[in-house]
């Protein structure tokens, strides 16, 4: 698959789609498309792994609470990684740099250098799953937010390798500085061959639809 | 003399025994998610000398199938499983 066939799917996904919880890092010499879309954010995400510990991408992003749009690049490094017997636990750092540009109120037309950097931590055996992750985003005087947010997880099945993999999960949002510090959203995920989709609705009656795809 | 050399030769090549796939059972660590399983496929699919794979989540074991006549060592193995975020618990081979 060329890269204008993924770039394609990605842009025209994002319409649909900010973190969609799969591995920000692939196999040497893998493509990943993550599309995410949920309360407040549209995002598209597509990177390449040079080796198993590092990715560079590119990251588009639209904030609809907030009303601005961010486009810039997203290098996600693994620091560390827990192999074991029957479980993996992994450690990121995840950051990006870019610009954003505002459409809202006397911000409208304005547009800011933007940074953003954050941990991520997952732990998972085939039964359960758990992570978290925070970010801190700065895009000047259009906006900055620190955001959190963790996850726990149950496969009521445990399927085989080529099988369809399903998860229950909970995902738990929390931005300090919202109008609704905490957002609690029940969801599914499933994943058969390159694809993993994530479904659900939070408390607050907002769509989450992830779609990740490993090249 | 040349006819029976010739006769020699093809009877030698007819009887010698067809070089046998081999296979390769692997013991990894950290093999829990199926999706990212996946990548094993796609790295060793990039090797020349491997036919296919197979994995079993149950056991963790990665069984890596060589074409006719082809091989990878134990390292080559090892360096291809851990490059690509996994651990090596044990190597074991069907000739």
């Amino acid at each position: 698959m060329t890269f204008k066939t993924m770039a394609a799917i990605g842009l025209l996904a994002g319409a649909l789609c900010n973190s969609a919880y799969a591995r920000p890092v692939s196999y040497p010499g893998g493509w990943t498309s993550m599309i995410s879309n949920n309360g407040s954010n549209n995002a598209v995400h597509i990177h390449y792994s040079p080796t198993a510990k590092y990715s560079l991408g590119v990251r588009s992003q639209y904030n609809r609470d907030k009303e601005f749009w961010f486009n810039g690049v997203q290098v996600n490094n693994l620091i560390k990684r827990w192999n074991k017997p029957d479980l993996q636990a992994n450690f990121y750092l995840k950051s990006g740099a870019g610009v954003t540009r505002s459409n809202y109120g006397d911000y409208d037309g304005k547009t800011a250098g933007t940074f953003f950097t954050g941990i991520a931590f997952d732990w998972e055996d085939r039964r359960f799953f758990t992570s978290y992750e925070n970010t801190y985003f700065d895009a000047g005087d259009i906006d900055d937010h620190y955001t959190q947010s963790a996850r726990v997880g149950v496969a009521p099945y445990i399927g085989d390798y080529g099988d369809l993999h399903t998860w229950m999960m909970v995902q738990v949002d929390h931005e300090p500085e919202a109008e609704h510090p905490v957002t609690v959203t029940p969801l599914v995920r499933m994943f058969k061959d390159v694809h993993l989709v994530e479904a659900g609705l939070s408390n607050r009656g907002e769509v989450t639809l992830n779609w990740v795809i490993r090249y | 003399m040349k006819k029976l050399t010739l006769l020699t030769l093809s009877l030698v090549t007819l009887s010698a025994p067809a070089m046998a796939a081999s296979s390769a059972m692997i013991n990894v660590n950290g093999l829990v998610c199926d999706f990212c399983a996946r990548a094993l496929e796609k790295v060793f699919g990039k090797q020349e000398a491997v036919s296919d794979i197979d994995v079993n989540l149950d056991t963790k074991i990665i069984t890596v199938n060589f074409k006719d006549g082809q091989n990878l060592s134990d390292d080559a193995l090892t360096a291809l499983i851990t490059d690509s975020g996994y651990n090596v618990e044990g190597i074991s081979r069907d000739e």
